[in-house]
């Protein structure tokens, strides 16, 4: 108890002390009296800072907000626990937007009523809310992708190659023989690769047959032992290796070198999704066919210029290229990266 | 007042040197205040420190749980994991009649008129906990008749209570989704407050208020406090002297485990979803906070306010660091500097008296 008396006196003093140099706690109407901020706060929240993707997405952010935004930035651990009171400190700082990269997609309508309790503008990205969810807001919009895109743009990667690649079909049958690596079961983005990938090529007029799935759970070690266990089973029989990103596809490239391929005439088609610096090497060496960007830059410029305009109480879309769909999105373009135009990827990193 | 003002004028230096040794962790509380607030001044504000409050909530509950068992020289690696059993637990039982991916599409436990009182909302919570609780009374089992240690036997639960969790998370008809959509009732009771006038105090605080008053009973004006403390000090000398170990042991635990419970169902409630990594690593902060707030892991030395303020400090540093925007990288390297340096001037008081 004797503590409790410390501490309580400890507080007191603290907070007398600290009230002498601090304006009292403004009230909700008190921020028009501060010195006209000339650039808004914009709270935001990044799902897990050490992620890559998103640490070039956050890049881009932060590249947008200069001189335009003060941005007040957080790493949400991959705990929506955190992020939620992450939210809480945001609005107690008295930001004017949130640009809301979630944990946990469910947890929307939990941060939907904070902003909604403070008036404030939501943009999530990347992560998508349900659209029940996004649409009991109306000040609440959505910067992301489609995710079949990316099978798509990938179906469209490997059947123009296969076209121009007579050579690549080694037993002349006409068809591709394929094997896919899977991302995690599960995963929407591994559910949508895998099947839009086929129907794409399919879609094309190109026949196929699939040789073996599995999962590789996104891995590039997984990736290549499985590819390492169909060049032992099937060999030359194999075709056209996909997969559902380019981790497992390089793991498949590192296989397909031990075996002996990307040597002298041997040779295997490979592809994988989300371009990362290490497959844009492998695409510039001619080890990969194609990969596909999942455009980082554009994503995060979208996020901030979206929650820069909402800051500024102005319609989110005003002067940027944006559109909404149906939903509230904002939908940034996948974009297929082959030899011939590296560079749109390779500028995607600067 | 004016008693405590008189002994601070007739101190000497050496009296202020042992005040400040006893108080440290308290003295580190108010640096890292006063730090804060000179670089953001407008730190100071009721929000916040309401904020820090209703944060700090679920983590006081379980590190109570912790705390009791570090005074018997036990330690807790499964309590994240059963938080979010809980966590899982009470969230799949308390989905909201309208939404469309429901773990049990038919159960309805709240009455279906939204104003009538649901007190029906404490079935699975207590449901929730007991389950815990049960793991907790194993993990006392395990610790007290097999004589395994503690960091063992809850390194072993920790890892099958996130693979029972797993089970029943990832069940059809939906498979491993985040259990959401819960009902608007079960979330204002975690993230609702009481009005008093115009000042908001949120039910969580209260919770809070409440798990501490009652375990602050119970380590100090009731026997089995006073086994806890005889265990943890002396072991030997407990039995000798008539203490039974194995009952001891058994009650810490199961406690623990019911107060993981708890906090798990609230957590869910307040977050508004749970997956079955909710609550992971949980037990590392809990005993952070503990070992800050001056729970020794030798045993026998420990109190609820220590255990209080070691949770605040934590929260304080997360929120207020977060508030000035210390870059994220650094602030885990502050949080680790605060734990060995707190931990390192509270020793040292204890070193003396030995």
């Amino acid at each position: 108890m004797k503590k409790f008396l410390v501490l309580v006196l400890a507080l007191a003093m603290v907070l007398s002390l600290a009230a002498c140099g601090a304006k009292p706690p403004a009230e909700p109407a008190a921020p028009a009296e501060e010195p006209a901020a000339e650039t808004p706060k914009i709270g935001v929240t990044i799902y897990k800072f050490d992620d890559n993707f998103m640490s070039f997405v956050r890049r881009a952010i932060e590249t947008g907000a200069k001189d335009k935004a003060e941005l007040v930035l957080n790493d949400s651990q991959n705990n929506q626990a955190t992020q939620n009171e992450q939210v809480d400190m945001m609005i107690s700082k008295g930001v004017k937007s949130l640009a809301i990269n979630l944990v946990d997609p469910q947890a929307a309508p939990t941060i939907i009523e904070k902003a909604k309790a403070a008036g404030l503008p939501v943009i999530f990205f990347n992560k998508e809310p349900d659209a029940a969810a996004l649409a009991s807001y109306d000040k609440a919009w959505y910067v992301g992708t489609t995710s079949s895109e990316s099978g798509v743009m990938q179906g469209k990667i490997v059947a123009d190659s296969w076209k121009a690649n007579a050579n690549w079909d080694k037993n002349g049958d006409g068809k591709i023989q394929y094997v896919l690596l899977k991302g995690e079961p599960g995963h929407p983005d591994a559910e949508a690769r895998t099947k839009f990938v086929i129907d794409e090529v399919k879609a094309a007029g190109i026949e196929v047959e699939e040789l073996e799935l599995q999962t590789g759970m996104w891995d590039s070690v997984k990736g290549k032992e499985l590819v390492d266990a169909w060049l032992a089973k099937h060999g030359d029989k194999i075709e056209y290796v996909i997969a559902n990103n380019d981790a497992m596809a390089l793991g498949a490239v590192s296989s397909l070198q031990a075996n002996g391929y990307f040597a002298g005439d041997k040779f295997m088609p490979v592809v994988g999704v989300d371009a990362i610096p290490d497959a844009l090497e492998q695409v510039k060496a001619g080890t990969m066919v194609g990969t596909v960007l999942n455009d980082a830059k554009n994503q995060g410029g979208a996020t901030l210029e979206l929650a820069l305009n909402a800051a500024n109480g102005k319609d989110p879309l005003e002067g940027t290229q944006w559109k909404l769909d149906d939903k509230k999105a904002v939908r940034v373009p996948y974009v297929g990266i082959t030899k011939d135009n590296l560079a749109i990827a390779e500028e995607a990193y600067k | 007042m004016s008693s405590v003002t008189e002994k601070l004028r007739n101190m000497t230096k050496k009296d202020v040197a042992a005040w400040m040794m006893n108080n440290a962790i308290f003295i580190v509380l108010v640096v890292l205040l006063l730090v804060i607030i000179s670089i953001s001044p407008d730190f100071v504000s009721i929000n916040n420190f309401r904020n820090i409050l209703s944060q700090a909530s679920t983590r006081i509950i379980i590190a109570l749980g912790v705390g009791g068992l570090i005074i018997t020289q036990g330690t807790d690696l499964s309590a994240g994991r059963m938080v979010g059993l809980s966590a899982v637990i009470s969230a799949s039982l308390l989905q909201a009649p309208g939404y469309a991916y429901r773990m049990y599409p038919n159960l309805n436990l709240l009455p279906i008129n939204p104003d009538e009182p649901a007190f029906q909302i404490l079935l699975p919570i207590l449901l929730a906990a007991s389950i815990t609780a049960i793991f907790g009374l194993i993990n006392g089992f395990i610790i007290a008749k097999l004589n395994v240690t503690p960091f063992i036997t809850t390194l072993g639960t920790m890892i099958i209570i996130y693979g029972v969790n797993s089970i029943y998370f990832d069940r059809p008809p939906y498979g491993a989704q985040p259990i959401g959509g819960l009902d608007p009732r079960y979330m204002k009771f975690a993230q609702g407050s009481i009005y008093i006038g115009d000042f908001a105090v949120p039910y969580l605080v209260i919770y809070a208020a409440i798990v501490t008053v009652l375990i602050w009973v119970l380590w100090n004006k009731t026997r089995f406090g006073k086994n806890i403390y005889a265990v943890g000090g002396n072991p030997e000398a407990a039995v000798v002297s008539g203490v039974s170990l194995v009952k001891t042991l058994l009650i810490v635990y199961t406690l623990a485990g019911f107060l993981y419970g708890f906090a798990g169902s609230l957590e869910a409630a307040r977050v508004g979803s749970a997956t079955n990594n909710t609550g992971n690593m949980y037990e590392l902060d809990a005993i952070a906070a503990c070992v800050v707030g001056g729970v020794s892991f030798s045993g026998g030395i420990g109190t609820v306010a220590g255990v209080v303020t070691g949770v605040l400090i934590f929260q304080v540093i997360n929120y207020g660091l977060a508030f000035i925007g210390v870059n994220p990288y650094l602030q885990y390297i502050i949080k680790g500097l605060i734990i060995i340096t707190a931990v390192a001037i509270d020793t040292r008081k204890y070193l003396k008296k030995k």
